[in-house]
């Protein structure tokens, strides 16, 4: 009896040695990645390094601007379209002529 | 007794110009249902000789889509400048944005003419929807746009 115990004892043990460094060498390159239920495996190398699936994505993004269509609508004048005008209430209306020096603009929308 | 009357005679002269130079006036805008996304609309007036006077309200804050309202932007080359503090929000299908700006006198009854580009993403672009010219007989009547603006109608 003492002799069983003592053998299954020193497999559990060989065993734990033998797994664990093949356990961290799996999880260790994922750590952190949002993608790692979906794409871990297939970008993962064997010697450790993550590959970028889509690398060619984060090049393309340095040559872009916020004027893209779906892209920038909280933009505050970086496109060639100049800034944004500056909302009514916030500053004094234009000089151009057309106003008084009165009250500043009211607007109502129903 | 006379000294009490000059003075004041004096004083009414005085002040009243002030007083006449500008009138509240309210723009009435209603856009037809067109089914679309909210409207850029740019109300702008031109003097007799049809030449750029100034911008009166710029609904829509985004300038990238300014140059689809396509006749203000040729005369003020999309300068924001020009619509800064005068600026609000689009304005959605089927909605009635009403604006109340201080506006001088001289502007009635001169041959001022009341400009509204209109622009609604995805649709056709529409400069000059309406054209009215500003008078005081004008005023309270409303004026039919040609797309997107079902009317308009100036108050003072």
């Amino acid at each position: 009896m003492k002799t069983t115990i003592a053998v299954l004892a020193a497999t559990t043990a060989l065993g734990a040695i033998i797994a664990i460094p093949g356990i961290a060498m799996i999880r260790t390159p994922d750590a952190g990645s949002p993608r790692t239920s979906f794409s871990a495996p297939a970008d993962t190398m064997q010697d450790g390094t993550v590959l970028l699936a889509s690398g060619d994505d984060e090049d393309n993004d340095e040559g872009t601007n916020d004027c893209d269509e779906d892209e920038g609508d909280d933009d505050a004048g970086t496109c060639a379209a100049g800034p944004n005008p500056a909302p009514a209430g916030t500053v004094a209306p234009p000089a151009n002529g057309l106003f008084g020096n009165g009250a500043a603009p009211q607007v109502q929308v129903n | 007794m006379k000294t009490l009357f000059a003075a004041l005679a004096l004083t009414t002269a005085l002040i009243a110009p002030g007083m006449a130079l500008a009138r509240p006036v309210t723009v009435t805008t209603t856009l037809n249902a067109y089914g679309g996304n909210g409207a850029y609309l740019a109300f702008y007036v031109t003097d007799a000789q049809g030449a750029y006077k100034g911008s009166l309200w710029m609904a829509g804050g985004k300038s990238k889509y300014y140059e689809h309202l396509s006749d203000w932007y040729r005369a003020t080359g999309g300068n924001t400048a020009e619509i800064n503090g005068i600026t609000g929000a689009s304005v959605g299908a089927g909605r009635a944005l009403s604006i109340t700006l201080d506006l001088a006198d001289a502007l009635f009854d001169a041959g001022y003419v009341l400009h509204v580009d209109a622009a609604v993403e995805d649709m056709r672009n529409s400069p000059s929807e309406i054209a009215v010219p500003l008078t005081t007989a004008g005023s309270g009547q409303a004026n039919p746009g040609r797309r997107y603006i079902a009317s308009l109608a100036y108050g003072m």
